[in-house]
């Protein structure tokens, strides 16, 4: 019992994780359409100036917040150079977006160097409380805390507020909402830039739980982003969050019964979700090809 | 399709660039200086290099029936091509150097190929193109990551040597042995996309609402594209297994995939002859530059300039080098020699 409540915990964490690295491709991929390569490396410009910035403070917050500052300028560089000329076209999309990749990986690596840079959990978030038998490593909750808040932030943003009204109209019809008066070609700009965001905030939060930041990590969890925002449906926010959460859960029983597939259990759990709801789980019906 | 008046346009404008006007005449040309190489340099890295050019070529313009000729990019073909290496090496690994298990190699690569490529084909082909790129990826990843962990048959990252047969030992006869390969794969490729089949891959490629709306089973089609581009693939891959005596998980990343995909953008989708191009180009700039880096580590970074020409080519010459060129010569938006040809 015992280990299947700290598998639980462990799942759920993990899977908060993941949900704050897909949360911004479940805006920029899910909502807008834009397939975002460079995604992946956006997160990893966020965890490495996250780390650089922690090492020089030593200060968790203002980490995070040259994290997400980092990713904002990348975004907000990506979209105005780049991505704006591409809306609208998916092939263009992939190919541009991933000549991005290849230069922000090695502009990361021509900055930080190739090599793997260790990084330690916050002093006031490490360790864990044992709860008889139960241990809650207090990263993981404070984890959970944040995937919480963006989560719940993200869906009343889009729910509930004006902006987020114009960013799903436009979606459904651009033309139309241009007709508005509403420039709808900055709205995008501002979900692209916000996706980039999250992307950083993403990366610098994953750093501590890996323990480091290596040049392999930006695609290893856009492959995993991709996969919790194609589970989840796309253009559904709570979807992708608790895709996510499906991620982790799985991922972490199946470490317990038969470790070697641990890794595998994810695609299989993308392929099994594709063969039966290939719009996802709680899509709004934009991933099939008609 | 707008490309039928091609041949009167090309005869109104007169060589910009004196390229000559059948479309056989540049490759045949270019066969005969290969063939003559090795009698003129005796420089063994030369071959070899020329060789790598070649298999590359061979992967890239697989890579161009997805990309150029269907219009789909995926990015995990060095799942393909990483199946190929792999059947070669293990087999020639566990058995001895005859040359009779190398057609088990390419029989059992094309077998496993086709399975894989129906398999993740239909599962990522049903849907917007987008998710084949990353559908793709994430099988892969999961392969690359099975080739890693399954260390008792593979190794994994630090791979095995074996033996190949004798014959394919001497760097010149392999030289011959892949320029045969490459030129039977143009000749089987350039069939394939002027052939029925191929002609309508072209046509999801333009439009697919209206190839889908005059009949077309548009997944079977993009199926076929996906099983050709993986058997193609392969072949590369049992050719670099065969000229590497070495086999690890290498031949399986997602960075295998990206070069097939520089090559063909630089180069120029939808040419076959593009990929070509762009393999000759990386593989000449890899060569290079790679040299470059002893003078000052800067040049270690050689894929910034490439992944800033990359962008530049996506955005302002969406023909690629060979693309643009044509366009130069004919003034035409998006000519391509197999059309032209074909007719």
């Amino acid at each position: 019992m015992d280990t299947f409540v700290n598998l639980t915990l462990n799942g759920l964490a993990t899977g908060m994780m993941i949900f704050l690295v897909a949360s911004g491709l479940s805006l920029i991929f899910g909502l807008m359409g834009v397939l975002n390569f460079a995604h992946g490396s956006i997160f990893m410009a966020g965890a490495y100036s996250g780390v650089w910035a922690y090492s020089k403070t030593q200060s968790f917050t203002l980490a995070l917040l040259a994290g997400m500052a980092v990713g904002i300028v990348v975004g907000y560089l990506a979209e105005l150079t780049t991505v704006r000329r591409v809306y609208g076209k998916p092939v263009a999309q992939v190919l541009i977006t991933t000549g991005l990749m290849l230069v922000l990986n090695e502009v990361l690596k021509a900055v930080f160097g190739p090599n793997i840079i260790a990084v330690s959990v916050p002093p006031l978030l490490a360790g864990s409380w044992d709860l008889g038998g139960i241990i809650i490593v207090k990263y993981r909750i404070f984890t959970i805390i944040v995937g919480l808040v963006v989560a719940v932030a993200g869906h009343f943003i889009l729910t509930r507020t004006r902006i987020g009204m114009i960013v799903r109209a436009g979606v459904q019809n651009q033309e139309m909402v241009q007709v508005l008066a509403i420039n709808i070609r900055r709205t995008f700009s501002l979900v692209f830039v916000s996706g980039a965001a999250l992307a950083a905030l993403g990366g610098i939060m994953m750093a501590p739980a890996l323990g480091a930041v290596n040049p392999n990590m930006g695609l290893e969890n856009q492959m995993l982003a991709f996969i919790v925002v194609v589970i989840g449906g796309m253009g559904s926010f709570v979807g992708s969050a608790l895709g996510g959460i499906l991620v982790g859960l799985a991922g972490a029983y199946t470490a317990w019964v038969f470790p070697e597939a641990s890794l595998a259990v994810n695609v299989i759990l993308m392929a099994i979700v594709l063969l039966l709801k290939p719009n996802g789980l709680f899509g709004m019906g934009g991933g099939r090809n008609a | 399709m707008p490309d039928v008046s091609l041949p009167t346009r090309m005869h109104k404008i007169r060589g910009l660039l004196s390229l000559p006007r059948s479309s056989r005449t540049v490759p045949i040309l270019l066969l005969l200086i290969l063939v003559a190489v090795p009698l003129i340099t005796p420089s063994r890295s030369m071959l070899n290099l020329l060789t790598e050019i070649f298999i590359m070529g061979i992967f890239a313009m697989s890579y161009d029936i997805l990309l150029g000729y269907t219009g789909i990019v995926s990015f995990g073909h060095a799942l393909f091509f990483g199946t190929g290496a792999y059947m070669t090496g293990l087999i020639f690994a566990r058995t001895g150097p005859k040359l009779g298990y190398l057609f088990l190699a390419i029989g059992g690569g094309i077998l496993l190929v086709t399975v894989m490529a129906l398999i993740i084909g239909y599962l990522s082909l049903r849907l917007k193109d987008v998710y084949y790129a990353m559908i793709t990826l994430a099988f892969a990843e999961l392969f690359f990551i099975i080739a890693e962990k399954w260390r008792s048959v593979t190794n994994g990252a630090d791979g095995f040597s074996f033996n190949v047969p004798a014959v394919l030992q001497d760097r010149v006869v392999y030289y011959y042995v892949s320029l045969v390969l490459l030129a039977l794969i143009v000749v089987f490729l350039r069939r394939f996309i002027e052939s029925p089949t191929g002609k309508v891959l072209q046509a999801i490629r333009e439009n697919e609402k209206r190839a889908e709306f005059l009949g077309y089973d548009v997944l079977k089609f993009k199926l076929i594209s996906n099983v050709i581009a993986g058997v193609v693939a392969s072949f590369a891959g049992v050719a670099w297994a065969l000229q590497q005596r070495f086999v690890s998980t290498g031949v399986m990343t997602v960075d295998k995939t990206i070069d097939a995909l520089l090559m063909t953008t630089i180069g120029g989708t939808g040419t076959l002859y593009g990929a070509l191009l762009g393999s000759g180009i990386t593989g000449m700039a890899k060569n290079w530059l790679s040299e470059l880096a002893k003078v000052h580590p800067i040049f270690e970074r050689w894929y910034i300039i490439f992944g800033l020409l990359y962008i530049g080519i996506v955005l302002f010459f969406p023909g690629g080098i060979l693309g643009t060129l044509m366009r130069i010569r004919s003034t035409k938006n998006k000519p391509s020699v197999t059309i032209s040809a074909g007719d």
